[in-house]
């Protein structure tokens, strides 16, 4: 079964349309890398998934269940409390972190599972630490995120995003903040992810990370899906003109 | 171990809510039910400007008392009233009079001009204006002042009788020769200037003059020529003829008996006392009746009072220590602490609202706090405060009780300091990246949990110095509430100061403000410091 169904999403800031007709579809397990190069419309389409943004038209289907539908009018959006629920299908790591600056790492993590999801507090703070030791800072749970490096930050995000047992997690660009050398431990982590058969959407200017960890690639361009495939399809092989541009230009 | 902290901390801050809250609870209690709970009989509010000795003012024992208030003390006593003085900024004192917040003016009020705004009394003081001068200043006759400048309170008599509309020639010559004519606050700062050579004379009214020479070494002296001569009468609402002829009535008993002549010899007053049976009509052209034509009270009061009323030959200050000042200051003290506390209790909550109002999706409700915002930091506080105090009566028709002006003074303070308050919680609230709330929102935390949970503890840090900065303002501010005639320490400072002459009193409140903020400050710091845990 599909965790995650976009139907024809568009989306137009004023008169500049960013997304013109997007269609994607991800299945259980599956990892997807979101390629393309810059201003094409990645963040953009991540925050429409992840009802941040309102978009103009088109569905928006999580684990079956349709929670914004297309009209001739435009986008049908539920109430609030509807877009809350359809929420817990989900994580976000963003490219800069957002952690709260005022609680402690193991406050971050766990306030919103004790308070938000109601669980014992006993077996959610039991938890939290086991995902520390996972992401490898079993020792930082009293510490503030301002006193983390920009790496153990992040892993605290994804910490948090895991600990609310979402169905799939959405990256955006999640090491494109961080120095190289942090990088190749942040990846590492999400490589664990997928190995652990976690569903993820992972939008990355890291080719050959997408091309390691993914099952599927979509490149975009313009606000359109220009080619879509396995990593040999299209990183390896790419069809498309606009495509091998891309690519060309990444590796010089 | 940590928790155990926390759990701590949360006790120590409810108990100080509790506090507080006990203490706001305490003053609402003590204001809602004045001491005097009930009483039968008829009240005789006297309004006065508690500054004007020997007429008005506040004695070394934080008594007010003066000629004016002896002899209305006096009148009651015959008539069975209770007698309240009630010191008023004399700015509003025709407001407070029409509101019926006091009912009479009976405070070295001139006559003359205002023959017709009020309903008088028959004049009881011959009032001379006077000029005083330092003795080696060579100005000896009131030609000599020109070139020279003179000093004369704001809105006094000497300011009328030199430029006033029906001031005399030779006065508005005088005026016209004069190198400056320069007004001052209060008679304290006329001598001060006087003495320091910054002005050459002082014009002010004979007792007044007499009364600070008192307090003074032989270094000044008055010019034998007089600016003007005019009366003191006892001003009631226009129309209200009822109670003036009752007060008139009492006074000729009291001048048939001696009790006015006593009181008359106690404040040194002999040269200007000019109450008298001989004027049979008022300046309104109406009788004065007669006495003994009622003769209510009249065997009892007389010769009791005489005791009471000691002839001492004039007014004298008194000078006071510091113990005293302060023991004086004390009360005035709790006023401006409770117009603090209240203030910040009501207006840093109000503050939010408007912040949320202002920061509201809805353009219409955006600008309503747009537009109060603006006015509130655009406008004299002390402007606010008398709309506040006096919008019930003017507008709406309404009196208030005395308690009001406590309630006016919070309610003032409250709604500008919201708006100030209001656009540091905003500018504070922006400052939060908005990725936190977006991530907040991902993680199913509801708009309000987002506020109270994420925004709020952020936003109370960052707006911590800006708040610390208006906080210390406030305690400053207190003193506006002078204009509602609410005493608190400032006043009540400047009360001493008249009745003393002398600025001390007001360097004392200087150091008790200063005190009071250092503590502000530290408290602050304090809070500041627990904060900084995080960036
Ligand atoms: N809130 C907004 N208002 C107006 N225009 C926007 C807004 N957000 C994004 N855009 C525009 O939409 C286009 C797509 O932006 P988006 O951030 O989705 O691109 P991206 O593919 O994520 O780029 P990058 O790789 O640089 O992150 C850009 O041209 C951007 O200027
Ligand atoms: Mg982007």
């Amino acid at each position: 079964m599909s965790v995650l169904e976009l139907e024809n999403i568009k989306k137009s800031f004023g008169s500049k349309v960013v997304l013109q007709d997007i269609t994607l579809k991800v299945d259980e397990g599956e990892v997807v890398s979101i390629i393309g190069p810059s201003g094409s419309g990645k963040s953009t389409l991540l925050r429409c998934a992840t009802f941040l943004e309102h978009i103009d038209n088109g569905a928006i289907t999580y684990t079956g269940q349709k929670v914004v539908a297309k009209s001739a009018q435009g986008a049908v959006y539920p109430s609030k409390k509807e877009i809350q629920r359809a929420c817990a299908n989900f994580g976000l790591v963003f490219q800069n972190f957002n952690l709260f600056p005022h609680f402690s790492v193991l406050k971050n993590i766990a306030d919103a599972p004790i308070v938000i999801q109601k669980r014992n507090k006993v077996e959610v703070y039991k938890e939290v630490r086991e995902l520390l030791q996972k992401v490898g800072i079993g020792d930082k749970e009293n510490s503030y995120p301002c006193e983390l490096s920009g790496g153990q930050q992040q892993r605290v995000a994804i910490a948090r995003a895991l600990a609310l047992h979402p169905k799939m997690l959405y990256f955006d660009e999640p090491t494109s903040a961080l120095d190289p050398e942090i990088t190749a431990e942040i990846l590492r982590v999400m490589k664990e992810l997928a190995a652990e058969k976690m569903t993820m959407v992972i939008v990355t200017h890291e080719i050959d990370f997408a091309k390691a960890v993914s099952d599927r690639v979509v490149f975009m361009d313009g606000g359109m899906v220009v080619e879509e495939g396995t990593p040999e399809e299209v990183i390896s092989n790419p069809k498309n003109e606009r495509t091998k541009t891309f690519l060309t230009k990444l590796s010089v | 171990m940590n928790q155990v902290k926390i759990i701590k901390r949360k006790k120590y801050f409810a108990a100080g809510i509790l506090c507080i809250l006990v203490f706001v609870l305490a003053l609402f209690a003590s204001s809602m039910f004045p001491g005097k709970t009930s009483s039968a009989k008829q009240e005789f509010i006297v309004g006065f400007d508690a500054e004007f000795p020997p007429y008005g003012y506040m004695d070394e024992n934080g008594e007010y008392t003066g000629f004016d208030l002896d002899l209305a003390a006096e009148v009651c006593k015959r008539r069975d009233w209770t007698l309240v003085k009630r010191p008023v900024i004399w700015d509003s004192k025709d407001s407070e009079l029409e509101t019926g917040a006091i009912s009479c003016i009976w405070n070295g009020f001139t006559m003359n001009g205002r023959e017709s705004q009020y309903t008088w009394s028959t004049p009881y003081v011959d009032n001379s204006q006077v000029v005083i001068t330092r003795k080696d200043s060579g100005i000896m006759k009131l030609s000599d002042l020109s070139g020279k400048v003179l000093a004369v309170q704001a809105d006094s008599s000497a300011l009328a009788a030199l430029e006033g509309y029906d001031a005399t020639d030779e006065n508005k010559a005088l005026a016209a020769s004069l190198k400056d004519l320069q007004q001052v606050e209060n008679y304290n700062s006329a001598f001060m200037n006087l003495e320091s050579g910054m002005v050459d004379a002082i014009a002010m009214d004979i007792g007044v003059a007499a009364y600070q020479l008192s307090a003074k070494d032989d270094t000044f002296l008055m010019l034998d020529e007089k600016l003007s001569s005019e009366e003191y009468g006892i001003g009631f609402k226009l129309g209200n003829t009822e109670l003036r002829d009752e007060v008139q009535l009492t006074l000729l008993e009291m001048l048939e008996d001696g009790t006015f002549d006593n009181i008359v010899k106690k404040w040194g007053l002999e040269d200007s006392a000019c109450l008298s049976k001989e004027d049979t009509t008022y300046i309104d052209g109406s009788q004065v009746p007669v006495p003994g034509s009622s003769k209510k009270n009249n065997e009892s009061a007389s010769n009791a009072d005489s005791s009471t009323v000691q002839a001492s030959g004039g007014a004298k200050v008194k000078k006071l220590g510091i113990t005293e000042i302060i023991k004086q200051l004390s009360s005035g003290i709790t006023a401006t602490i409770s117009v603090f506390v209240l203030t910040l209790l009501f207006a840093m909550p109000l503050g939010l609202v408007i912040a949320a109002v202002r920061m509201s999706r809805f353009k219409i409700l955006e600008w309503i706090a747009k537009i109060y915002i603006s006015i509130m930091r655009g406008t004299p506080l002390m402007l606010q405060l008398l709309v506040v105090f006096f919008a019930p009566y003017y507008v709406f028709r309404i009196s208030m009780p005395y308690s009001y002006r406590f309630y006016a003074t919070i309610i003032g303070f409250s709604l500008n300091y919201a708006a100030y308050f209001a656009e540091i919680y905003r500018s504070g609230i922006q400052g939060i990246p908005q990725g936190q709330r977006e991530a907040a929102q991902i993680m199913g935390y509801s708009k309000g949990q987002t506020f109270f949970r994420i925004i709020f503890p952020q936003m109370v840090k960052r707006v911590l110095p800006p708040v610390t900065n208006e906080i210390i303002t406030l305690v400053k501010d207190t003193s506006l509430a002078f204009v509602l005639s609410y005493t608190e320490m400032f006043t009540l400072a400047k009360q001493i100061a008249a009745g003393q002459t002398s600025l001390f009193p007001l360097f004392v409140a200087g150091v008790f403000y200063y005190v009071f903020n250092f503590i502000v400050a530290f408290v602050m710091e304090g809070i500041e410091k627990r904060l900084d845990y995080y960036r």
